[in-house]
């Protein structure tokens, strides 16, 4: 078994369940901190997967202009809830694979708030962007997505609305000082609902727009130099 | 000014921040919050001047407006303050939602002040050791991003100096996010190459360190320790204890106060000792 | 034993197979030699140099040996390759990966896995040979192009190479930085021994110190030399590359002398000088009087003035200009001193707030963006990659107009038809231009701006955009380009402007502004000033020459 696999096995059934055993054990609002260890420990098995692997450079690099793109597009555009951070992330893991979506993800969210200012909500970031990237890589590299411009707009616009999104909706309900009860869960969801909608329409339109002549450069880079062929797999 | 506490190694600034931030999410006793707080600001202040003062400012309405939503999620408690839409809107459940926006706070106020202290080459060279692969990709996102903000000024002059983009903001804003994919992506070649021609990937990398450890960062490490360590047990003891609903009970504040408070004043500390300091040497001559 | 021996390398790219890249390529460099390769784009200098590292040798077919120490390439391994040859490459900004000097500089032994000893003691001392002691702990976002590609130097050195091979370093760079750069590189050579192999387009900052110059022709080495000889062999052959060799060199063979060629313009001076024991006769070349005959003015700039933010300093200060229809306008000046931000400004990037910019006597303002940049005004950009947007040159210019015959007429003009297949970033950087050039052109611009147009090009492409140039101006069209390039503004422009310190200064005839200027003119210009006054180009230096030397004979 590759060293990567067992720790993401000793994490997912020994280090999680723990956490969460103590976490319940701790008074008062210790979920603060259990729930953020266990983002932590959810996001170990990726990194250290991709560290076993010793990237090439060139990997690496796509990797990194990926990023790099992702939080100018972030930083850089004044209209909030409306960037095209996510349908990049979801183009990486599209044309790179689900593992490469995930790294462009999490290092996106992660490296941008270098520049908007880390918070609490870091991990839970790099954990929903991951996510995003991880799920268009995973359903590309299995054949269930289509590339073509409509189909990535109809699972852009969804995928953003329903798991990227509450995702970091979750952040907010675990992060915000109203409680659990039924009441505040949903009002924390309906309160993230209009960011969510106008972020998922933001990511459908450059789906529909610019997803055939992004990924036929990405494409072009992975032909001409032979990258992550033999990676692609997670 | 120049902050002191910044000029320790990076290692003692992330354990303290470990400290501040964890401590300040559990604690829910109004001393210990509104240590907690003080602290918290005035390092802000000391380290981000009228800039902190604002982001301050526009803090403050969010958290307040939070702990008063709270007693509508909340309906435990027994003093009745008033009843809207049916529900008892109570007093104790006002003030716990005033703790727990305290918390959100001193969250706000102590990451304020990280992202002062702890830039993006400190995080990596902090890790750099561990994570080698991940923390070398965070230094290229870090290098590339002036970067590619630039050639994206680039790009958009260069169009507009031909005419293009009065066609539409969001197309002609695709279209240059789409030069600059193939711009960026192209130009990387050149880097992977580089970084190829200097050796990586030939043999396990070390990275370098140029922040090292000296003895005044291993006693300022020991002192954060031993501090953290008498705030915890004091909080094992149950000094920090304080319950809401239905009805407010609050641990009498103790010792472990104390230790959170000189813990919490330890980047002011520093600062003040160098003040004093210079102020001596400049006599002295 | 030669430090690194090409035996009959021959080496074909895969696209194209029955073309050989490298033909029977054989070359011995000894130690601590100074080698400087020589060639148009194309030649074959980059798939060259390239093959002499193994992690950066293109995919292809390979037949021949390479003996680094007299061991065969192969057989060195990687590590031993990443310190031993150094490879500085062309663009400065590529290359840096992390985002520190320091880091940069320490990136080559965090590599190696130097212990931190070692890697502290070298960062150390090639941050003070280098002079970068002061910049050590900056962003590299904040340094200028010269100080990137000195770092990416000193962070290769800092793996104390025994080898350092640098593929054009300073064409993305300004005169005074690439010179700076090549006295380093020279310094290295000098005092560390290091062998250097080095391609370069200016070549007169290398022929001087250079060991031995090789000639490079469609994949084969054609003559391979000392610099003080290599001239009289191109001259011979009456090859292209002759025209890329140094102004004395050119001058020397041109005039048909023999002896020792002057390398430079010390050398020259002297050797006219011997030339003309007394006066010449001839001294000057007729310089028609300035016509007052009222031109019509294409572009007009009144008391420009300009910053970026309300606190930060004026880039523009008072500009004032008027440059006549059907002209070639050249601005000439040192980096940064303001002349991109008036091209910028009179294009409209940047907004002035105060003074006027007039666009064939009419306000800027009053033009609509449809009517400006729809046949009236267009700019080339610097860097012509920010004009590049889709996936073949042709899909660009279609960008620009759907009408085929339009787009035929323009890359006939620009001379790219063979290229409108290519993905815009196959192309070499001469390439490049041209087809940025074609994009702009579509426009159908009565006034053209030229931002730096012979940036990272060598001799022939320039020859080629200056017959491009001309055809424009035949069409009326009007040109104003900024430059470092003194030759070229020398050779071909109308009109030059001397912009320092946010103001145009001088302008005057390319003759007469050269002419006067002791320190800023043409190589050829200070060669001859003690003898022929207003010579500034070659072909003037000889005609005078020649004209003399019949008068004496």
């Amino acid at each position: 078994m590759k060293k990567s696999t067992s720790v993401s096995l000793l994490v997912f059934f020994l280090l999680i369940p723990a956490t969460l055993f103590l976490g319940t054990k701790l008074p008062g609002r210790s979920y603060y901190i259990t729930s953020t260890l266990i983002i932590l420990q959810m996001l170990l098995p990726f990194f250290l997967a991709f560290e076993g692997r010793k990237p090439q450079a060139r990997e690496l690099v796509v990797i990194a202009v990926m990023c790099g793109i992702s939080i100018v597009s972030r930083v850089a555009i004044p209209i909030p809830h409306f960037k095209p951070t996510f349908a990049m992330i979801m183009l990486s893991g599209i044309a790179f694979g689900p593992e490469a979506g995930f790294m462009v993800g999490a290092v996106t969210a992660f490296g941008s708030n270098f520049f908007v200012g880390q918070g609490a909500y870091t991990p839970w970031q790099m954990m929903a962007y991951g996510a995003g990237g991880l799920l268009s890589g995973f359903l590309s590299q299995k054949g269930w997505l289509s590339r073509k411009p409509i189909y990535l707009a109809i699972f852009g616009f969804l995928s953003v609305l329903l798991w990227v999104g509450p995702l970091l909706d979750l952040c907010s309900l675990f992060l915000m000082p109203i409680g659990f009860s039924k009441k505040a869960i949903i009002a924390v969801f309906a309160s993230g609902l209009p960011a969510n909608l106008m972020q998922a329409g933001c990511t459908a339109a450059v789906m529909l727009l610019v997803s055939r002549p992004l990924l036929e450069r990405l494409d072009r880079i992975k032909l001409k130099y032979g990258m992550l062929e033999n990676h692609d797999k997670l | 000014m120049k902050d002191t506490f910044s000029s320790y190694h990076p290692a003692v600034n992330f354990l303290f921040f470990v400290g501040a931030v964890g401590c300040g999410v559990v604690f829910l006793h109004p001393a210990y919050l509104a240590v907690s707080i003080l602290c918290g600001l005035s390092y802000y202040l000391f380290l981000g001047k009228t800039k902190s003062a604002k982001a301050f400012l526009l803090m403050l309405p969010v958290v307040l407006i939070l702990a008063a939503v709270n007693p509508l999620f909340n309906t435990q408690g027994s003093t009745v303050l008033f009843w809207l839409f049916g529900k008892p809107y109570t007093l104790e459940a006002l003030l716990y939602g005033g703790a727990v926006s305290g918390v959100l706070l001193t969250m706000l106020l102590w990451f304020g002040c990280y992202n002062y202290v702890l830039t993006g080459d400190k995080f990596t060279s902090l890790f750099g050791n561990w994570i080698p692969s991940v923390s070398l990709l965070l230094v290229m996102v870090l290098r590339m991003v002036p970067n590619l903000i630039q050639k994206t000024k680039q790009i958009a002059g260069a169009r507009k100096s031909l005419g293009k983009g009065n066609e539409g903001k969001l197309k002609e804003g695709l279209a240059v996010v789409g030069a600059l994919v193939s711009w960026a992506l192209e130009g990387g070649v050149v880097t992977a190459d580089s970084m190829r021609a200097r050796g990586y990937g030939t043999a396990k990398r070390q990275s370098f360190l140029i922040y090292r450890m000296e003895r005044r960062d291993w006693w300022l490490l020991a002192v954060e320790i031993i501090l953290i360590t008498a705030v915890i047990v004091s909080a094992c003891l149950g000094q920090v204890n304080a319950e809401y609903t239905p009805e407010v009970s609050l641990a009498p504040v103790s010792w472990g106060a104390v230790f959170y408070g000189i813990y919490l004043l330890i980047p002011l500390a520093l600062n003040g000792k160098e003040a004093i300091l210079w102020h001596i040497l400049r006599f002295k001559i | 034993m030669a430090h690194i021996k090409i035996q009959n390398l021959i080496f074909s790219y895969p696209t194209s197979m029955d073309k050989k890249a490298l033909d029977d390529v054989c070359i011995s460099i000894e130690q601590g030699e100074y080698v400087v390769l020589c060639g148009k784009s194309g030649s074959g200098k980059t798939t060259l140099l390239r093959q002499l590292k193994t992690v950066l040798a293109p995919h292809g077919k390979k037949s021949g040996e390479i003996f680094f120490s007299g061991v065969p390439l192969e057989q060195v391994s990687q590590l031993e390759q990443s310190a031993k040859i150094g490879y500085v490459m062309q663009n400065p900004d590529d290359q840096i990966v992390t985002d520190k000097v320091w880091h940069e500089l320490a990136f080559g032994l965090e590599s190696l896995g130097c212990d931190q000893k070692v890697m502290r003691a070298r960062v150390a001392e090639m941050a003070c040979y280098f002079g970068i002691a002061d910049w050590f702990h900056k962003d590299v976002s904040t340094l200028s192009g010269g100080q990137k590609q000195l770092l990416n130097l000193a962070s290769i050195m800092a793996m104390q190479p025994e080898v350092l091979i640098l593929d054009e370093p300073t064409s993305q760079l300004d005169p005074i930085a690439a010179s700076d750069f090549l006295n380093t590189v020279r310094k290295i050579n000098t005092e560390l021994g290091t062998t250097v192999i080095i391609t370069e387009h200016r070549l007169e900052d290398i022929f001087p110190y250079a060991d031995r110059a090789i000639i490079m022709d469609g994949g084969k080495v054609i003559a391979n030399d000392s610099p003080r000889s290599i001239g009289r062999l191109l001259y011979l052959e009456n090859n292209d590359m002759f025209t890329a060799m140094p102004t004395p060199v050119q001058v020397f063979y041109g005039t048909k002398s023999s002896g020792d060629c002057p390398l430079t313009v010390r050398e020259g001076r002297r050797w006219l000088s011997r030339s003309f024991p007394e006066a010449p006769a001839i001294n000057q070349i007729p310089c028609a009087p300035a016509s007052d005959k009222q031109q019509d003015i294409a572009l007009s700039l009144k008391e420009l003035w300009f910053r970026y933010e309300k606190d930060s300093p004026d880039i523009l200060r008072c500009v004032n200009a008027e440059v006549p229809k059907g002209s070639l306008y050249a601005i000439v000046g040192s980096n940064g001193v303001g002349k991109s931000t008036t091209l910028k400004a009179i294009c409209g990037i940047c907004r002035p707030y105060r003074g006027k910019v007039k666009i064939f006597g009419k306000a800027i303002e009053k033009y609509k963006p449809s009517e400006l940049f729809g046949g009236c005004l267009a700019m080339l950009p610097q860097d012509p990659k920010s004009l590049f947007v889709k996936k073949t040159v042709r899909e660009d210019l279609e960008e620009m107009t759907r009408e085929e015959s339009r787009i035929a007429e323009v890359a006939a003009i620009c001379e790219i038809e063979h290229l409108l297949n290519s993905h815009p970033y196959d192309l070499s950087g001469g390439e490049q231009q041209r087809c940025a050039l074609a994009k702009v052109l579509l426009t159908d611009p009565k006034l053209l701006l030229l931002d730096e147009p012979t940036k990272g090009i060598d001799s022939f492409f320039k020859e080629k955009l200056s017959k491009i140039l001309c055809k424009l101006k035949d069409r009326g069209v009007t040109v104003v380009m900024v430059s470092h390039d003194v030759e070229f503004c020398a050779k071909y422009a109308d009109l030059v402007s001397m912009f320092f310190d946010g103001q145009i200064l001088t302008t005057d005839t390319p003759r007469r502004f050269f002419g006067g200027n002791s320190f800023y003119t043409t190589a050829a210009c200070r060669m001859s000033k003690h003898l022929f006054r207003k010579a500034v180009t070659a072909e003037d230096v000889i005609g005078l020459y020649l004209q003399n030397k019949e008068v004496q004979e």
